[in-house]
């Protein structure tokens, strides 16, 4: 099946959660990470148990902290 | 109010702007900007409001001037060091524009004193550094319904959304609670390339004025990234609404401010 | 310059570009849609200039006169905003 990850599309095995996918991709710190399928944000927590599909449209929103001190 | 020749001249690159003309600049002149943090983001921020003649501009911030901000801090100077980062601050933005008022807050933003610090702006850039106060800044704009925007920077990546009260999602929608300490890396501990703040702070600097203005689209419903090393900016499209969001949800479960544990930075000193 | 009222009148003649314009568009910026400027200016530059970005913001020229000491006169009617 095909996704598009961060703006790009690849091809990727069926059946594939998205907890798997932010493994295959080295999503950095995954436990804090939002990530938005199809324009629905979901935590950590819900990776596990979804399921992507054909054509889901994939982005990751990592906390960025820098900028005061 | 009508223009002296010096702000004529001053201003005329802004006032030839079809978007800006001579209504514009009198807005940014009676615009009011509160800046939390006088360190990478906010000090590029700080200088383009003061230059832009935003004419009240708070900045918000406890720090003293360290040899290691002057890497990337481009409003404070090496005879700046010790000094209070407000003071520096102020000094450069006088500097640069003495049209601008500038309102200095020698303090960290707190559950007790945040709300009356935003009361009186017309936007807030949040130019901190740590979580903890990134999540109080959001949920104390969110409920005094007060627009800001939100930016981060490490390493060499940046990122940054614009928060309007009612026209799409805020920090919390997207990032449900503060990571807990030292989980992240913060860029005391990772490091950013000093022209980062330069781009994301400027960024910042340009949603406040065009949110003066009323022209154009603000980064809202959006988050902006940008990869140095790849020059890659991406804007990702957030959800309009969260109706989960335990603070601008459809049914809120924060209804006061908190501080959460402090600074992730601040352990290293 | 007898044959049309104008409601304001701008001297240009002691600025260089871009202030030139900038004057111009202030003094415009003050009228209603309908009324009219009279801007003076200096040849050169700013009769080259200040007549097409007055146009291109959405005002209608009307004339412009040549003084007899090298000045112009451009007269110019305040667009819809």
């Amino acid at each position: 099946m095909k996704l598009i990850v961060k703006g790009e599309e690849k091809e990727y095995k069926e059946g594939l959660t998205l907890a798997q996918l932010v493994e295959l991709e080295k999503i950095e710190t995954p436990q804090y990470v939002t990530a938005s399928v199809n324009d629905e944000l979901l935590s950590a927590g819900e990776f596990e148990k979804t399921l992507l599909k054909d054509g889901d449209v994939l982005e990751f929103l990592y906390f960025m902290g820098g900028g005061g001190l | 109010m009508a223009f002296s020749n010096e702000q004529i001249e001053r201003y005329s690159r802004h006032i030839i702007l079809k978007e800006v003309g001579v209504k514009g600049q009198k807005r940014l002149l009676n615009g009011k900007v509160l800046i939390i943090g006088a360190g990478g983001l906010g000090a590029p921020a700080a200088m383009y409001l003061a230059a832009a003649g935003v004419g009240t501009i708070g900045i918000a911030d406890a720090d003293e001037v360290d040899l290691s901000n002057l890497q990337r801090q481009i409003i404070h100077s090496t005879k700046d060091l010790g000094k209070a980062k407000v003071i520096s601050a102020k000094e450069t933005m006088e500097e640069i524009n003495p049209d601008v008022t500038v309102n200095t807050y020698h303090t960290f933003v707190s559950a007790d004193n945040i709300s009356e610090l935003i009361k009186d702006y017309d936007f807030i850039i949040d130019g901190t550094d740590n979580f903890p106060a990134k999540f109080l800044i959001n949920d104390a704009c969110v409920m005094a319904k007060k627009p800001f925007s939100h930016a981060g920077i490490i390493r060499f990546q940046g990122q940054l959304m614009t928060y309007v009260p009612g026209e799409g999602p805020c920090y919390r929608c997207v990032f449900k609670n503060p990571p807990p300490k030292d989980a992240v890396p913060t860029c005391r501990q990772a490091g950013v390339i000093g022209a980062m703040g330069g781009i994301i702070g400027s960024l910042q600097a340009m949603e406040a004025v065009k949110y003066l203005l009323g022209v154009g689209e603000l980064l809202t419903g959006y988050l902006l990234t940008y990869d140095a090393l790849k020059m890659t900016f991406r804007k990702i499209k957030l959800p309009k609404h969260v109706a989960d969001c335990p603070v601008c949800g459809d049914n809120p479960t924060i209804h006061e401010l908190v501080d959460y544990e402090q600074a992730e930075c601040d352990g290293a000193f | 310059m007898a044959d049309i009222k104008t409601d304001e009148y701008v001297d240009i003649t002691d600025v260089v570009c871009p202030v030139t314009f900038v004057k111009a568009k202030i003094a415009i910026e003050e009228l209603e849609p309908g009324q009219i400027l009279c801007v003076h200016m200096n040849d050169g530059e700013p009769v080259q200039n200040v007549p097409r970005s007055m146009k291109e913001e959405g005002h209608r020229v009307l004339k412009l006169y040549k003084n007899d000491d090298g000045t112009y006169d451009l007269i110019v009617e305040k667009g819809e905003e």
